[in-house]
């Protein structure tokens, strides 16, 4: 039996949360859902020796007090983290947040989805290769869809 | 005032009455030294200068009443009873004097004399006065207007810095009005259609704005300092094709690039320039004709659009041209100006800032953007660029 998947929502924002949460269950409610309010909560959660490491993360870009770039930029520079995929997850579409948390080493950036169907195309896109593929799965998602996806 | 210069007492007083009886203020002094301390310390119009003196010659003391900046300008008229030779007075002259009279000499001559000189004198010194004052005033002047185009500087950068900021924020909480319509739409209303239309126009608005929105932030965030690279721009054309994909393939047009040169550009900015351009001329294209869009450049000796062809040219020219429904050019200005449409938003979909961005772009490289263009025989957009930035930037 495969260890089952766990994903990390690093985001401040409930709404988009709790339809994240909901989808994700839709999808596959065996993946277990972690949640951080914003980059020090997550990086809180990702250092706690008790925490189970996400398999794949996603991160909102605008949070109080520690934001998406400078959360990243934690991770990346963690031994322990550093090459747990980051899913840029946000309303931005615009290219210097893109290109600087390419830059940083998030494997995607997607803009959040307003069809609640993309969004579950998309998290079963990843929930299914998160161990094979990831990269390229998300380069062939972002040429079948509507939402704004950049690999 | 007027000084007189003697080392005789009696020459002193004989020409002190002779002014004062013709109503001139007069002062004296009876050497060379006495008369450069009055000098300092005193406002004169006029001196009269005795050459033969103990002590300092009326020679030595003119060349120093010349040589200060206070006095330069202070005529000086020699009176000599002893040097009367060609070669005295021509010293009399050098050493700063603007006339030398010997003696015995005629009063009423040296009366008009000082009267003209001292005039001369009087005229030569308010027009310095006005030259000051004009000066100072465009100096002042100038230091205001570097003030207020600082001001300006700092408040646009903030007004830059305020739009990225709100239209961003406004981004956030549209985006949520889509995602909780649709919602509602997809789980609550299957079955009353009705509904549903109301819905769809609530997405379709909210989307409407959205791309304005967007459009916004990157009008606003068009980088002030941005970095210049040197570019293949027919890579650049190639990128703006990849992006331009899905709408090329739907309308099925047909895109020709020529070999286009390589110039320092902001990468990023000069492809949203083609994509916005190009994108247009999709947008734009006729309905029963098959779009056909011809980019080509070459290099042009001068910044305008007409410039003659030049393989060592300092600029580039890049020609978009389409086979579209065209413009009336009266409309030129127009185009290029937020907001600013001439379609219906029913006809033709947009927010009317693509071309405004784009013309931004090109103002930013210093180049220039202008078009040509008869309604329904297509447009064509011409850009010129600096192949060079940094010798732009030296030059202006």
């Amino acid at each position: 039996m495969t260890k089952s998947l766990s994903f990390l929502l690093v985001d401040d924002d409930t709404d988009d949360t709790s339809l994240f949460k909901e989808v994700l269950e839709e999808v596959n409610p065996s993946i277990s859902f972690n949640w951080a309010e914003d980059g020090q909560q997550a990086l809180q959660f990702l250092k706690d020796q008790d925490s189970i490491l996400p398999d794949v993360i996603f991160l909102d870009l605008n949070m109080p007090r520690m934001g998406g770039k400078e959360c990243l930029t934690e991770i990346k520079n963690d031994e322990k983290l550093h090459k747990i995929p980051v899913i840029m997850y946000t309303t931005s579409s615009q290219s210097r947040d893109i290109e600087e948390t390419m830059q940083k080493g998030a494997i995607c950036f997607i803009t959040k989805p307003t069809n609640m169907k993309e969004l579950k195309n998309i998290l079963s896109s990843i929930a299914g290769n998160v161990h094979s593929n990831l990269e390229k799965t998300l380069r062939l998602l972002s040429n079948n869809t509507t939402t704004f996806i950049v690999c | 005032m007027i000084l007189i210069v003697d080392d005789k007492q009696a020459n002193l007083f004989s020409l002190k009455t002779l002014l004062q009886l013709n109503v001139y203020d007069v002062d004296t002094a009876s050497s060379g030294e006495e008369a450069l301390k009055k000098i300092l310390k005193n406002e004169y119009e006029l001196i009269i200068l005795d050459v033969q003196m103990p002590g300092m010659d009326g020679y030595e003391v003119a060349e120093i009443i010349t040589g200060y900046s206070k006095s330069k300008d202070i005529p000086i008229i020699f009176l000599s009873a002893v040097n009367i030779d060609k070669r005295f007075i021509t010293k009399g002259y050098t050493s700063g004097g603007v006339d030398y009279v010997t003696k015995p000499f005629d009063p009423d001559l040296l009366l008009l004399k000082i009267k003209t000189f001292s005039k001369l004198y009087r005229q030569a010194k308010e027009l310095s006065d006005i030259k000051d004052n004009l000066e100072q005033k465009v100096e002042k002047r100038t230091e205001e207007l570097k003030q207020a185009n600082k001001n300006l500087e700092v408040s646009n950068a903030e007004l830059q810095q305020y739009a990225f900021i709100a239209s961003h924020d406004l981004q956030e909480p549209l985006r949520k009005i889509i995602t909780f319509t649709r919602i509602i739409e997809e789980r609550f209303l299957e079955k009353t259609p009705a509904a549903m239309e109301y819905m769809s126009k609530i997405i379709t608005s909210s989307e409407r704005m959205r791309t304005l929105i967007n459009d916004l932030l990157n009008y606003s965030s068009i980088s002030v300092d941005p970095k210049f690279i040197f570019t293949d721009l027919t890579k650049i054309v190639n990128q703006a094709l990849v992006d331009l994909e899905v709408s090329i393939s739907e309308k099925n047009a047909r895109i020709e690039v020529d070999d286009l040169p390589v110039i320092e550009v902001v990468p990023e900015q000069i492809t949203q320039v083609f994509q916005n351009i190009v994108s247009n001329a999709l947008k734009f294209s006729k309905k029963d004709v098959t779009p056909f869009i011809k980019i080509s450049g070459e290099l042009v000796q001068k910044k305008s659009a007409k410039s003659k062809p030049s393989a060592t040219g300092e600029y580039c020219r890049i020609t978009i041209t389409d086979n579209g429904i065209g413009f009336d050019e009266m409309y030129l200005d127009k185009i290029f100006s937020m907001f600013q449409r001439l379609h219906g938003k029913s006809e033709y979909k947009g927010t009317g800032i693509g071309l405004s961005i784009t013309k931004k772009i090109i103002e930013n490289h210093n180049g220039l953007i202008t078009a040509k263009s008869k309604e329904e025989e297509g447009s064509t957009f011409i850009i010129i660029l600096p192949v060079n930035q940094t010798a732009e930037h030296q030059t202006s």
